[in-house]
């Protein structure tokens, strides 16, 4: 049992580093893809790593209304989405099975968005709390969706655990998985959302409001901000990965490891694909687009525990 | 005959308030009227006579006729007449019934004689400071004649602060600019915001005020001026090099050999293109559309080589002197532009057809900073705000200059008055402009490229002279003088009138929609401005106050620390 437990642990500080390691590379992919479809040579892949060694370089300047609260806001959010990736099987079984269920994934899913409006909070400008405001409201209407789905999966197997949640349930029920399909289209819609990339990134809005809540940040703190925002689409692609495309995982291994990390890599061009070809929507316009995607997650919540 | 037509009709009208009347040719008419009637006359030739409001502009006459000079210029945009009314002011008490009650779009243009030359606008509804620095003291105007280019007033408070309105009840505000990244350069706009809704603004802008008029009328010669001028602005500066140039050739009544002419509308329409694919580069990066942004600014990149071929620059091209043009296009420059304007042609096409049918950018643009027909009337809007409210004006056609008269093109206008219309109105005027640089090379012959001055230029003409700017008509107004140089010279962008009318079309909007709104005027601040204020400059150990920085500025590099 010891052992099986420092096993377990082993896995989860695993999925921390192979996260770490491999969000920025992501970053950079995104990156240099953009300047392609953009006609411009882009920066080498590894710009990022660089970036975020320059940023911890600088000065830690203290800003904002509240310093303190501003510094824990970034703390924060890198240790949730960082305990997400420990919950999400990257590749092999979720390897903190026994430390939590789909309900806290859910509730750390939501407390990665608190920490950007605690950090609008602290800096306290005007933008920012435009900023916040506008991720507020699409927080509210977005953060149901993934709940929604992942207890539709919860309802098709039955059960809360992770490891089953996450590999595939949402296609569990019996005959065609109406519900599933509808989730994945739901999910499909909003995943630009979920990972703050254009055409919804009001929050930030570099045009309007000038980065929004991480407008006082620098130096360090920054560093850590952006290190959380690639860490989420990283993270949240394997989220995506385990619930909606898990084929392949009974394969021996390295297969279903590469094969995840495959997987995560093409979320991630086409989360790059959608950026690169969409102008940013105005709040209401995607409240209004959130919502009838929420109309028809609650239909495929009904469909699913009706047993479909 | 319009022209005498027209004056006919102010004759019957108002008798003898008409004074006298000057009528160089038929596109121009001068009337001098009495300082008491201004207002009457003014607002019978902008509602009863449905001219468009261009500009007021005021002289300090003193030292040649013992007044001031006041004119309020209008155009006859169908009758192809450019009209000033002008009038003689008291020396010792400069003041004249505010015609903006009658024409609001006179409302900036009246603050700013009453800042810079001191005439009071009698009645004007919001006399605010409007140009000068909020230092600088009561009293002091610097564009008179007895103020020194170089003077600063000694009684300058650095402590004394600009007063903004009072938002309305309900409201926070939301400080846009003066810095923002969207704007590139400095401008405030106090926004009145309630929940994500913009229900007002107060605008304080002129921060970029570089006193050029002032150092025209000063120190430099009728020569040096155009280079000069077109460093107002740093995207049409060819257009006020232009502009000014045939002004003065209006005054002093020069014609310029044909093929300078041509050359002129070659690089004014090669500027359109550049300018307009700039924009809307632009207009999509505040969108968010980084993708367009990056292509526009690709395809636009061979403009910048050829006029670098054909000027040494890829922009500032200093192209005219009084009389013609210093830059030739030779044959091999004839071919490369061809090529290049082919290519341009090809490229542009797509991208036109592609945005034209974006729903995605449609939702951001449509029905939004919206500005119909009758703000247009109203604030004296121009260009392309104008032509995508369904107004049917242009320069190039209405007021012909250079080439324009002897070539022929569409005017491109879009009915809805919105972002998006500006959006397709400027997109499409490219392919009129590569037709024109087509046109003009067609036609071309060879020739001159300036006219042989040999006498000094009159003194006391004016000269009006408005050029289509890619964002609307440049103005420029000026009376020639001794010195070999202008009296006065008084240059108007499009943008002053343009950004006037922004709060009217930012309100009740959300403020997602205010960079985009004022974006689609393509705002110009530098253009729009033309004095030096400094702002405080913090350094990291030492905070450099606006007196110190003069002191900097002035000192001969030798002396700086």
């Amino acid at each position: 049992m010891n052992r099986s437990l420092m096993w377990m642990a082993a896995k989860g500080l695993l999925n921390v580093v192979l996260v770490l390691l491999l969000a920025p590379l992501c970053q950079g992919i995104l990156r240099k893809l953009t300047a392609r479809i953009q006609s411009r040579q882009g920066p080498p892949l590894l710009q990022p790593y660089f970036d975020l060694l320059k940023l911890l370089g600088k000065e830690d300047i203290e800003s904002g209304v509240t310093p303190a609260m501003q510094r824990f806001a970034v703390y924060l959010s890198l240790a949730a989405v960082l305990t997400v990736g420990c919950l999400v099987p990257m590749g092999f079984g979720p390897p903190l099975n026994f430390a939590g269920d789909a309900i806290l994934l859910i509730y750390l899913l939501t407390l990665c968005g608190i920490c950007t409006l605690l950090a609008g909070l602290a800096s306290g400008s005007t933008y920012s709390l435009v900023g916040i405001s506008r991720e507020m409201m699409s927080m509210m209407a977005l953060e149901p969706l993934f709940a929604i789905a992942i207890i539709v999966g919860a309802l098709h197997v039955q059960s809360l655990r992770l490891d089953r949640v996450l590999s595939g349930s949402v296609y569990a029920g019996g005959g065609v998985p109406w519900s599933g399909l509808v989730m994945l289209a739901v999910m499909a819609l909003s995943f630009q959302a979920f990972v703050q990339r254009v055409p919804f990134d009001m929050a930030e809005a570099e045009t309007e409001l000038m980065e929004g809540p991480l407008m006082e940040y620098s130096g360090p703190k920054l560093a850590l901000f952006k290190y959380a925002q690639m860490a989420k689409l990283v993270v949240y692609s394997a989220l995506f990965v385990g619930l909606f495309v898990p084929w392949g995982s009974q394969l021996r291994f390295p297969f279903p490891w590469l094969l995840f990390w495959a997987k995560v890599l093409v979320v991630v061009v086409l989360v790059t694909l959608v950026a690169a070809t969409h102008a940013r929507y105005r709040i209401d316009q995607a409240l209004r687009y959130f919502g009838s995607l929420l109309a028809v997650a609650l239909v495929a919540l009904v469909v699913a525990s009706c047993g479909y | 005959m319009i022209a005498r037509d027209r004056l006919n009709q102010l004759k019957e009208k108002f008798g003898p308030a008409v004074q006298r009347a000057d009528l160089p040719n038929d596109s121009r008419l001068f009337v001098f009227v009495e300082p008491l009637t201004v207002r009457w006359i003014c607002q019978y030739i902008f509602r009863d006579l449905n001219a468009r409001y261009v500009i007021s502009v005021g002289a300090d006459d003193r030292p040649f006729s013992g007044k001031f000079l006041l004119a309020h210029n209008f155009a006859f945009d169908a009758d192809h007449l450019l009209l000033s009314v002008l009038t003689y002011l008291p020396a010792d008490d400069p003041k004249v019934d505010s015609i903006s009650e009658a024409v609001p779009a006179a409302n900036w243009a009246e603050r700013e004689i009453r800042d810079l030359v001191g005439i009071e606008p009698v009645g004007h509804r919001y006399p605010k400071r409007l140009v000068l620095p909020d230092s600088w003291p009561d009293g002091v105007h610097p564009l008179r004649k007895d103020h020194a280019w170089n003077q600063v007033p000694e009684d300058l408070d650095e402590s004394r602060e600009f007063r903004f309105d009072e938002p309305p009840e309900g409201c926070t505000v939301i400080p846009f600019g003066p810095f923002h990244p969207t704007l590139d350069e400095p401008a405030h706009f106090r926004l009145y915001v309630e929940g994500e809704m913009v229900r007002g603004c107060e605008y304080r802008g002129f921060m970029v005020h570089r006193g050029i008029e002032k150092l025209a009328e000063s120190v430099m010669s009728y020569n040096d001026i155009p280079m000069l001028a077109e460093r107002i602005c740093g995207i049409c500066g060819c257009v006020h090099n232009v502009a000014y140039a045939q002004a003065v050739e209006s005054a002093a009544a020069l014609k310029p050999p044909p093929r300078a002419e041509y050359i002129r509308t070659i690089m004014l329409e090669l500027e359109r293109l550049h300018s307009h694919l700039l924009w809307t580069g632009l207009a999509c990066h505040i969108l968010g559309f980084d993708t367009l942004f990056m292509q526009s600014f690709r395809i636009r990149e061979p403009i910048m080589w050829i006029a670098e071929k054909i000027s040494g620059n890829r922009k500032t091209y200093a192209l005219c002197v009084i009389g013609g043009v210093r830059w030739d296009i030779t044959p091999e420059i004839r071919a490369e532009l061809l090529q290049t304007l082919e290519k341009l042609e090809a490229e542009w096409r797509p991208v036109v057809a592609a945005v034209s049918k974006d729903k995605n950018i449609q939702k951001r643009t449509r029905g939004v900073g919206v500005a119909g027909k009758t703000l247009v009337k109203e604030a004296g809007l121009v260009g392309p705000v104008a032509r995508a409210a369904g107004v049917d004006i242009d320069c190039r056609r209405d007021h012909p200059y250079a080439a324009y008269d002897r070539l022929s093109f569409k005017v491109i206008t879009a009915p809805d008055g919105d972002v998006w219309s500006r959006l397709l109105v400027r997109m499409n005027e490219v392919f009129e402009s590569i037709e024109i640089v087509r046109h003009c090379l067609d036609k071309m012959e060879p020739g001159p490229l300036q006219l042989a001055i040999g006498d000094e230029l009159p003194v006391g003409r004016m000269g009006l002279s408005s050029v289509e700017a890619p964002r609307g008509e440049s103005h420029h107004f000026v009376i020639t003088g001794e010195n070999n140089r202008p009296r006065r010279w008084r240059v108007r962008a499009p943008t002053y009138q343009n950004l006037q009318a922004v709060p009217a079309m930012i309100k009740d909007q959300q403020i997602a929609d205010m960079t985009i709104s004022l974006g689609s005027i393509d705002p110009c601040f530098s253009c729009t401005d033309r004095l030096e204020t400094i702002d405080l400059r913090s350094g990291a150990a030492k905070v450099w106050s606006q007196e110190e920085l003069l002191k900097l500025s002035r000192a001969k590099r030798t002396d700086r620390i």
